[in-house]
């Protein structure tokens, strides 16, 4: 499929925030969540279009790699976008921001996007985190911010597409090394319009199976 | 991409409950239906497969029928069916994500068994995907990850088959250890990692023989060839054009070496052996290690000494790995060339492979195919003999040689290692290649070979004996030397910090060496290491020095460690004198820069936060590739000031500024003397928000803030010494004040507002220690006047208090200095802390704290001080506006009680001398200026210093201090004719300052004016006491026209 750029994305958080659900909410939408059914993924891609221009995201969600310091440095460096997501039933996922977003800003490349995400918005009831704390704490650390729901759907797109968009803009003014892919950001193929389905040439090093 | 084909079985799912086992029969009917793949039911076999995965979970999470129905049915089956037929890339995705789905959201450790236990997911594993297409490999590794995840004692049985020697999880990922897209490589480390921490010994066994080898050795191999471009990149680089691709490569290199300290930390021991056996003959030791002091023509050499410094730093700072980082240290600091050949005579008697150990070579075969002969290999020898008991026997063996000294341990475990993989590999082939590769080396070094290898075998016999040939260790000590740059300097000095902070390394190997241990008791140090770490602080001293920040604050951290034993310092006297002697030099180098400008106090004062709040970090600065570069001076590089050397006058006198406080606190520190006389403002001596003052006594004006947002409060204005104070009634004691805001008068910005002749505009920045940071305002606010002459007075008064507050902080720098301060201010008693450098703080705490509230007027008028002070029932106190030239009351304060008689008062200035640093400088020192400009730059003008003559300046202030002395007990008249003569000597002692400036002849000449003026003043005292303050105005005219100026608009 041919796109304009790639944009890497990293979900960052503790565990139980919703990170998978969001994932699998945006990149597929024919999982629809129901009251009782829990379902996530940790990895998935989609196209989406900004400017004209198709832009694929490809989201690495780096659930229950923790333990392991040079997975979680290596998956900061790799992104050119983080959706920091805390849930806003859980006080302590919210107290906890502060260190992922040190980690963060330690790891990754100075110009990776980082969105603050307060999610399950849709359990007003058992709210513990008022929506202004989210919006304070994210000006004060520069991020953009938002509240979700991945139960409800309710902006999960635009917290993946704002993210983009600010990616996108950064390209515009030239502040992401677009040619360095070690940024999380690559090129479309150039010719890729002509290959549909089929994996056409047998590129890279890989000893590429012949099948699909 | 899924969004469009909203689908079909949904449509058909609507009526009954999609999530059922009755669905799961239907869409198994439809599988049945549609066992071949074509383009028309293509998108119902991607929506099938999705759904059943949805019901799946949906099962696991409340109904286990629907696992037992999958399974009886064999659903998996359909899916391998599918799989294998050229279905395209479209279900390909679909399918791989639907088993991303699937085992990650299973939750019940038996629906996982099930959906494992007949082996179809190793054929999904080893199914030859396209891997050529992106998404499919990133699906692919996703997939593997997710099975990794879930992998336990328990469920690693369905991955790794014991008879057949088969992990496929683990060999299928391990091929794409070197893929192009990070991401993947990221993915395939998670993998392995995952799959090492379970504590299955079996298949540890398997991975250690029939994987680790060729893993290894090809990991090794891919990391050091990171290392040539790495070190490539630094060679080719011209004017620092490839910093953004050299920044890549060390953040690659720092996540390979914290990927290795992950396996390493995980203490499989049997895998860690080999691990380090491979890193530490082939990558380490003949890569890093032998850059370090091969010569530069030979072919040999890899990579740069700087490079090879730099990254080996990199290592102990995060490996700490006992076996690994302390062999590579004791071949650094103890071991000699003779790690490279050695190996040769030892070979000679045991194998021919072991020949090539300590070579940086290509492994003989790709990964791929290294895993595949080792596939069947292990088939064919299955079952004549396991395994693991090979590596049992192996292990004995070892047990018995640890009592040998450490380093033939580390030679045996190398070869044992190095057998193994023989063993394993059993290529004859390769075992050749090695060999020629080795007698190039030993062709090479035929030379030195003899000596070494004689040295050697007499230094193992005795090795604590200091002569052996350490040409590692001389290498660093000679690279210590920064004559014309600290480029290798600054590696060293990390390199040796990092060694010495290692927690894998043993303290007696340092000890022996002498190296510093952090916190260890010891008595003696390294002479020549201290020795050559003094010579880098005097080079940073000097003005021409080639030393960056960063490689100073290295050296002051690892002499501190040398030298202080405990609370104990061990410094022996010549080193101490020769450390004094750097700090002498970093004082003139400073007093070259000093100026009266208002910057140089900014400058000084952020420099100190700077230093103070941001020590250097070692493991931060070691992650910066720019030092990589031959050192610059140039800031558009965008490297951070302290990683470079320092560009046009300003960042040279910041530099001057850091260095004089480095070395300064060093030497305080070894000498176990406190700081007493910086931060030039202590925090505890302000005054804080919500402090309860005792105001009376004290000038207030009452004012309304309004600040930016709107808010009103009724406040009273109160100036102190160094701050301003916003305070309101305090409801218990009459008055007394609680402050509600103080912000520092030197940060301070006040402007008249313009359709408001009553109100002033204050901003009060926070002080910042970043210099490119945007100046946070504390304080901003409309301040709104009873009138306009209050509104005026006001003015004055802050404005007279920042030049004041500012003024005496440039006298405490120039004491610091040992600069002479003004003449004037010899005269008033400004004492030098040399003499009594404790006393600034002990009176500004006795201000501040006293029963009186030194409420500061920096209006000059030393007499008229006495008079407002000394008169408590005088009106000044009730009509602020008339109370304009109130005297500096803190020094009042301090020496005599608002009780005294004018006679004690006296007593109390001649006292002063002694107690009283600062503020009566700034009488003289405001008087004739122009208070508008706030300019200081004609007053605190010095003469350039050169050193000589500085001397004779300091002999005559001591000088001057006896005068003071004398004059305590004297009568004013005999003082101030001394004063007088002293400031006339000043005078001639500016020769210079024609030349250095314009307007210090001017300057000159107001000094004595002020002398004059103040000596009148201090006359008037007795006279003017029993007058009003009208009286005061007046005095006050006549010392200041603009003051004078600004009263008559009034």
């Amino acid at each position: 499929m041919a796109y304009a750029y790639l944009f890497k994305y990293i979900i960052i958080g503790d565990t139980g925030v919703g990170k998978s659900c969001l994932l699998l909410q945006f990149t597929d939408k024919r999982f629809q969540p129901v009251h009782d059914l829990t379902i996530g993924v940790e990895f998935g891609a989609r196209m989406i279009t900004i400017d004209g221009k198709q832009i694929k995201l490809q989201i690495w969600d780096t659930a229950g790699q923790e333990s392991f310091r040079s997975i979680t440095r290596s998956y900061y460096r790799g992104a050119a976008g983080a959706l920091l997501v805390y849930d806003i039933t859980r006080r302590d996922t919210f107290n906890h921001l502060t260190t992922w977003l040190e980690d963060a800003r330690q790891h990754s490349n100075s110009n990776m996007v980082i969105m603050l995400i307060g999610n399950k918005s849709d359990l007003e009831s058992r709210r513990e985190v008022k929506k202004e704390e989210g919006e304070a704490f994210a000006r004060e650390h520069g991020l953009i911010f938002m509240e979700t729901s991945a139960k409800t759907a309710s902006n999960v797109e635009e917290a993946f597409i704002n993210t983009a968009k600010e990616i996108y803009e950064k390209i515009q003014e030239g502040v992401f090394d677009i040619n360095n892919e070690a940024n999380g950001i690559k090129i479309g193929p150039q010719h890729a319009a002509t290959n549909s389905t089929m994996g056409g040439s047998q590129g890279g090093q890989q000893a590429g199976g012949g099948c699909c | 991409m899924f969004g469009r084909s909203r689908s079909w079985v949904g449509g058909q799912g609507k009526s009954k409950n999609i999530h059922s086992l009755d669905h799961l029969k239907y869409m198994y009917h439809v599988l049945t239906k549609n066992t071949t793949v074509t383009d028309h039911n293509r998108n119902l076999l991607v929506e099938t497969i999705r759904s059943i995965t949805e019901i799946l979970i949906w099962g696991d999470q409340n109904d286990s029928s629907v696992f037992d129905f999958f399974l009886e049915k064999n659903m998996f089956a359909f899916f391998l069916n599918i799989l294998r037929q050229k279905s395209g890339r479209y279900v390909c995705v679909q399918l791989l994500q639907t088993l991303n789905i699937l085992f990650e959201n299973i939750s019940h450790e038996t629906s996982l068994y099930y959906l494992l236990s007949n082996n179809h997911v190793n054929s999904i594993i080893v199914h030859k995907f396209d891997f050529s297409d992106e998404e499919i490999m990133a699906y692919y590794i996703s997939f593997l990850k997710t099975l990794s995840l879930k992998l336990n004692n328990h469920t690693v049985h369905f991955f790794y088959n014991e008879h057949t020697n088969d992990f496929a999880l683990y060999t299928e990922a391990i091929k794409f250890f070197n893929h192009p897209e990070s991401m993947v490589r990221i993915a395939v480390r998670t993998i392995t990692l995952n799959v090492y921490k379970v504590d299955n010994q079996h298949m540890l066994h398997y991975i250690r023989d029939k994987t680790a080898v060729p893993y290894f050795s090809n990991l090794v191999w891919f990391i050091g060839s990171h290392v040539i471009e790495l070190d490539k990149c630094v060679q080719t680089d011209e004017e620092h054009k490839n910093r953004g691709k050299l920044s890549d490569l060390v953040a690659e290199h720092l996540d390979h070496l914290h990927y290795l300290n992950d396996i390493l930390i995980i203490n499989c021991e049997f895998l860690s052996e080999v691990l380090t056996d491979h890193l530490l003959n082939r990558l380490f030791l003949p890569l890093y290690v032998f850059s370090l002091v091969s010569q530069e023509q030979s072919e040999d050499r890899k990579i740069n000494p700087q490079v090879s410094l730099y990254l080996l730093s990199q290592v102990f700072l995060i490996i700490h790995y006992q076996p690994l980082v302390h062999s590579l240290a004791d071949v650094i600091l103890n071991g000699d060339l003779s790690v490279f050949t050695v190996q040769t005579e030892q070979s000679a008697h045991k194998s021919l492979s072991n020949a090539g150990v300590r070579r940086f070579t290509k492994p003989s075969e790709s990964l791929e195919r290294s895993l595949e002969m080792s596939r069947q290999r292990g088939r064919k020898r299955a079952q004549k003999r396991p395994n693991y008991k090979n590596v049992g026997e192996e292990e004995e063996e070892e047990r018995g040689s640890e009592e040998g000294p450490e380093e033939e341990k580390e030679k045996a475990k190398g070869t044992e290692a190095s057998s193994k993989a023989s063993r394993t590999s059993g290529d004859t082939e390769e075992i050749e290649m090695v060999v020629m590769e080795k007698c190039r080396v030993s062709d090479v070094s035929t030379l030195t070979e003899q000596n070494i290898t004689d040295e050697e075998k007499s230094a193992a016999a005795a090795r604590s004996e200091g002569q052996k040939s350490r040409p590692f260790l001389d290498m660093f000590y000679n690279a210590l030397d920064c004559d014309t740059e600290d480029y290798q300097a600054l590696f060293v000095l990390c390199l040796l910090y990092a060694v010495s902070h290692s927690k894998g390394i043993n303290p007696e190997l340092l000890e022996r060496i002498q190296l510093p241990v952090p916190n260890q008791d010891r008595n003696s140090y390294s002479q020549v290491l201290v020795e050559r770490v003094i010579r880098i602080m005097n080079q940073a001293a000097q003005p021409d020095g080639k030393v960056r920040l960063a490689t100073l604050e290295l050296s002051c951290l690892l002499l501190k460690q040398s030298v202080l034993s405990g609370s104990q310092c061990i410094i022996k006297d010549i080193h101490l004198a020769c450390l004094e002697g750097a700090r002498e030099e970093s004082l003139h180098l400073l007093r070259r820069f000093y100026k009266g400008e208002e910057i140089f106090l900014d400058m000084f004062e952020d420099e100190y936060r700077s230093m103070m709040n941001k020590p250097l970090n070692v493991e931060y600065l070691m992650m910066d590739a720019s030092i990589l570069l031959p050192p610059t001076g140039t800031p558009l590089t965008g490297i951070d000031f302290v990683k470079r050397l320092p560009c046009g006058d300003v960042e040279r006198t910041r530099r001057a500024i850091r260095v004089f406080f480095m070395l300064r606190s060093l030497s305080l520190q070894l000498q176990g003397e406190p700081e007493t006389q910086l931060p030039l403002t202590r925090p505890e001596d302000l005054i804080k928000t919500d402090d309860v003052l005792d105001l009376n006594n004290s000038d207030l004006i009452a004012c309304m803030v309004v600040s930016k947002d709107g808010v009103q409060a009724q406040r009273f204005l109160a100036v102190d010494v160094y701050q301003m104070s916003l305070v309101e009634p305090d409801s218990k004691r009459l008055g007394w004040g609680v402050v509600k805001f103080a912000g520092l008068l030197q940060d301070m910005q006040v402007s008249g507002v313009e359709d408001d002749s009553r109100a002033l505009n204050i901003i009060i920045h926070k002080p910042t220690s970043n210099p490119h940071a945007k100046p946070v305002p504390i304080l901003q606010a409309n301040f709104i006047f009873a009138d306009h002459i209050r509104c005026i007075i006001a003015k004055q008064r802050l404005a007279k208090g920042r030049i004041q507050a500012r003024r005496m902080k440039m006298q405490r720098i120039a004491a610091l200095l040992d600069l002479p301060v003004q003449p004037s201010t010899e005269v008033l008693g400004f004492s030098q802390p040399s003499v009594t450098s404790s006393l600034p703080f002990r009176f500004y705490d006795q201000s501040r704290r006293g029963p009186a509230f030194a409420s500061v007027d920096k209006v000059p008028g030393f007499a008229v001080a006495h008079v407002a002070q000394h008169n408590p029932t005088s009106t000044s106190f009730t009509s602020p506006p008339s109370s304009g030239p109130t005297g500096p009351c803190d020094f009042v304060t301090s020496s005599s009680a608002s009780t005294h008689t004018v006679t004690q008062s006296q007593t109390g200035l001649s006292l002063a001398p002694s107690l009283t640093p600062t503020p009566q400088p700034t009488i003289s020192l405001l008087s004739n200026n122009d208070a508008e400009t706030l300019s200081v730059d004609s007053l605190t003008l010095l003469p350039p210093a050169s050193p000589p003559r500085l001397r004779s300046f300091s002999t005559q202030s001591s000088v001057q201090d006896a005068d003071e002395i004398i004059c305590a007990g004297q009568t004013e008249d005999d003082c101030m004719v001394a004063v007088d003569a002293q400031s006339q000597d000043d005078r001639k002692d500016i020769p210079v300052i024609p030349e250095e400036d314009e307007a210090s002849p001017e300057s000159g000449h107001l000094l004595s004016e002020e002398t004059e003026d103040l000596t009148k003043a201090q006359r008037e005292v007795p006279m003017t006491q029993p007058e009003t303050d009208s009286a005061g105005v007046t005095t006050d005219q006549e010392d200041n026209p603009d003051l004078e100026e600004e009263t008559a608009i009034d």
